[in-house]
């Protein structure tokens, strides 16, 4: 029965349903709680930024008093520093907003 | 003719529209590349720049387009007959609707994920930004005058509703904290919150409740306070207006975000039980209920057979009224800044964009004719053409809607007095989750602008209760059909003026234009005629409507002036655009001489 019903769910017809099923289940995630993921994970990056402006700040200009703590700190901050960089000196407009989460 | 039948021309206007039309342009034009890096890929951080899958990004996208204009438009459109309004949904979705998406989203992709404001700065003029800005603070405070008045003065007035509306947003408050307080399970929370929410709503229908509701708003004959103003009419307004300013100055998380989670679920079974009892229902559209009333959308004359006698004012002519009132059912430029300051940021392949710009615009084709048939047949088949023209009459377009929606999930198994409480429901929730973050947005451009020179706009609050008290003027003095109007209007010139941004950026890289400029063109002359027209017809009214109050007067003609200065600003930008555009054609040709 077992073997049955691993080789029905691999007749193309089943692979098809079962693609059609995921699609279905990702508009549904898009619909709902993607805006719920995408609003915590800007919540989570803003403070995130917060935190290395107040560290690293000197990378982007802005003088900061404690390196021993700075360098205490980079190997875990090394990988967020670019993405820490880019968001910080992207050219903002107020049509940004335009998605809702103002 | 059977009611499925426009159902069945909507399927077959996406498989042309999207299967033939829409993929020869993005073959052809666009020319998505799939190796190349979009916005998302590119500066990935995970929050603005995101990468999400095709479908996830469908849904998201859909969410944010649909509100309710493809369902108030549409069925405020029936009043010039049910076939030129089905004709402007489909052929204005075919040919300018799902355009302008599309293309907003891949002129936002190709340009590093910049959004309207950056780009007409960048592409048109320095100072079209800033007008751009004002005609989006302006455009929206008529938005939510139109969806104020919807809301306070048609739904919330039917003492069933009241509560289920204030109980849905308490549940999605408890989603709230289910979720991210006491960490609960997601479809855990989802299932206890939606069941709460239908009691909730079932609970307003009960007669003691609905009793208390009415007893709150001045009983059954609620008395008038100011101008033609109810007690109910200014009561439930003032709620509604108290719920978007907790949702503009509460952390998103707190209010906005769950509230809309569990109204979503509300619309989105409303949907699906209203198709499938249309599908098991399936009437024909009575004989009596005009395919054509007449040029003027006259009601008075139209509905004279169906043994109405009410004298109703006319919207004004077909061209341009009807177009701009149909509004986001067939093209709105509401999307276009939605696409371009979000979905763009999140589309991985450009090869998606299709997809998630211009199916999502097909989808609301298919919710635009859902609505229409909620008049047509949902009040028509059941209660007549002279119903719909008396709820029309009377400014309850969202009464035809929780009726005819009501009548359709009867035959899904759904009690009528059940249906019309949740129609009612459904619509103030989908109005209701535009309007907190379109409050949002308005203070934070007023803030913008405002902010160094009067510091208090600083302020969340106050910028907030600014916006609120320029809506509320609006809401409680406007002409509920002439501010949809003057909405629609001001809705579908913004989308003119994006399809014009494509135009330019198109013709900057050396594309082929015309399938964006010819659809800017139109809607262009469309929209401010229709403005125009409007505006009159307000300054017409007032002046001709004897004994009108003040506050009346006064509103209307502060609406009346909106919509000049809105034309207005429309035409600095296009003058600019048609500048920018000359620049680049002179900029071409001396390049094909060098």
């Amino acid at each position: 029965m077992k073997t049955f019903l691993a080789a029905m769910r691999e007749t193309p017809l089943a692979r098809r349903a079962s693609k059609l099923l995921q699609a279905a289940r990702d508009v549904l995630y898009g619909a709902t709680v993607y805006e719920m993921v995408r609003d915590l994970r800007k919540e989570k990056a803003q403070r995130e930024h917060l935190f290395i402006l107040m560290v690293f700040g000197d990378l982007i200009g802005i003088p900061i008093l404690p390196p021993y703590y700075t360098l205490r700190l980079l190997p875990y901050a090394i990988e967020g520093l670019p993405g820490w960089k880019r968001a910080l000196l992207r050219e903002r407009d107020i049509t940004d907003l335009c998605d809702m989460e103002a | 003719m059977n009611a499925l039948l426009p159902l069945l021309v909507t399927i077959i206007a996406i498989a042309v529209g999207y299967g033939w039309y829409a993929r020869t342009v993005n073959r052809r034009v666009i020319q998505p590349d799939s190796k190349k890096a979009t916005p998302a890929t590119l500066y990935m951080d995970g929050v603005d720049f995101t990468p999400a899958n095709r479908h996830v990004l469908f849904g998201y996208q859909f969410k944010s387009i649909a509100a309710l204009g493809p369902i108030i438009g549409p069925i405020v459109a029936v009043q010039w007959g049910w076939l030129p309004a089905l004709l402007w949904v489909v052929f204005g979705t075919l040919l300018l609707g799902w355009v302008q998406d599309y293309s907003s989203i891949m002129l936002s992709v190709r340009e590093d994920g910049q959004t309207f404001g950056a780009l007409s700065f960048r592409l048109i003029s320095p100072r079209a930004r800033t007008i751009l800005v004002l005609f989006i603070y302006f455009y929206l405070l008529l938005l939510m005058a139109a969806f104020g008045k919807i809301v306070g003065f048609d739904l919330m007035t039917n003492p069933a509703v009241p509560l289920g509306v204030l109980l849905v947003i308490g549940i999605g408050l408890l989603a709230g904290q289910m979720t991210y307080k006491w960490k609960l399970d997601i479809l855990l929370t989802t299932l206890i919150t939606v069941a709460l929410a239908f009691v909730g709503i079932w609970a307003g229908t009960l007669s003691g409740v609905k009793s208390f509701v009415q007893m709150l708003g001045g009983g059954a004959q609620s008395p008038l306070i100011f101008g033609n103003v109810t007690w109910a009419q200014f009561l439930w307004s003032l709620v509604v207006l108290i719920i978007c300013y907790l949702g503009a100055v509460l952390p998103i998380w707190r209010w906005a975000q769950p509230i809309n989670y569990v109204a979503f679920w509300i619309v989105f079974l409303g949907i699906i039980a209203g198709t499938l009892g249309l599908l098991i229902w399936h009437p024909s559209i009575p004989d009596s209920f005009p395919a054509f009333t007449n040029w003027d959308g006259n009601l008075t004359s139209a509905a004279a057979g169906a043994g109405v006698t009410k004298t109703f004012t006319s919207l004004g002519p077909l061209w341009p009224i009807l177009f701009v009132t149909i509004a986001c059912g067939a093209i709105s430029g509401w999307h276009s800044l939605v696409s371009s300051s979000g979905t763009a940021r999140q589309l991985e392949n450009e090869s998606d964009g299709l997809f998630v710009g211009a199916g999502a615009m097909f989808l609301e084709m298919f919710l635009a004719v859902l609505s229409i048939l909620t008049a047509v047949v949902g009040i028509g088949a059941v209660q007549g053409f002279g119903k719909y023209a008396e709820l029309i009459g009377a400014g309850k377009a969202g009464g035809v809607f929780a009726l005819g929606l009501a009548e359709m999930m009867n035959h899904a198994g759904i009690p009528v007095a059940f249906g019309v409480s949740y129609g009612a429901v459904f619509l103030t929730l989908m109005a209701l989750t535009i309007m907190y973050l379109v409050v949002r947005f308005m203070r934070v451009a007023s803030a913008e602008f405002l902010g160094d020179t009067i510091p208090f706009f600083r302020n969340a609050s106050f910028g907030s209760i600014v916006a609120l008290v320029l809506s509320a003027f609006l809401i409680y003095t406007g002409f509920w059909a002439r501010i949809w109007v003057l909405f629609g209007g001001a809705n579908q010139l913004m989308a003119s003026m994006a399809l014009l941004l494509v135009s330019v950026w198109l013709m900057a890289k050396g594309k082929s234009y015309l399938w964006a400029f010819i659809p800017a063109i139109f809607m262009f002359v469309t929209t401010v005629a229709a403005l125009l027209w409007t505006a009159f017809a307000v300054f017409r009214q007032v002046a001709n409507t004897p004994n009108l109050a003040v506050n009346i007067m006064v509103g209307n003609i502060a609406a009346g002036v909106i919509a000049i200065l809105l034309v207005l600003a429309a035409l600095i930008l296009v003058w600019d655009g048609i500048k920018a555009l000359r620049r680049l054609k002179t900029g071409a040709l001396a390049e094909a001489k060098a």
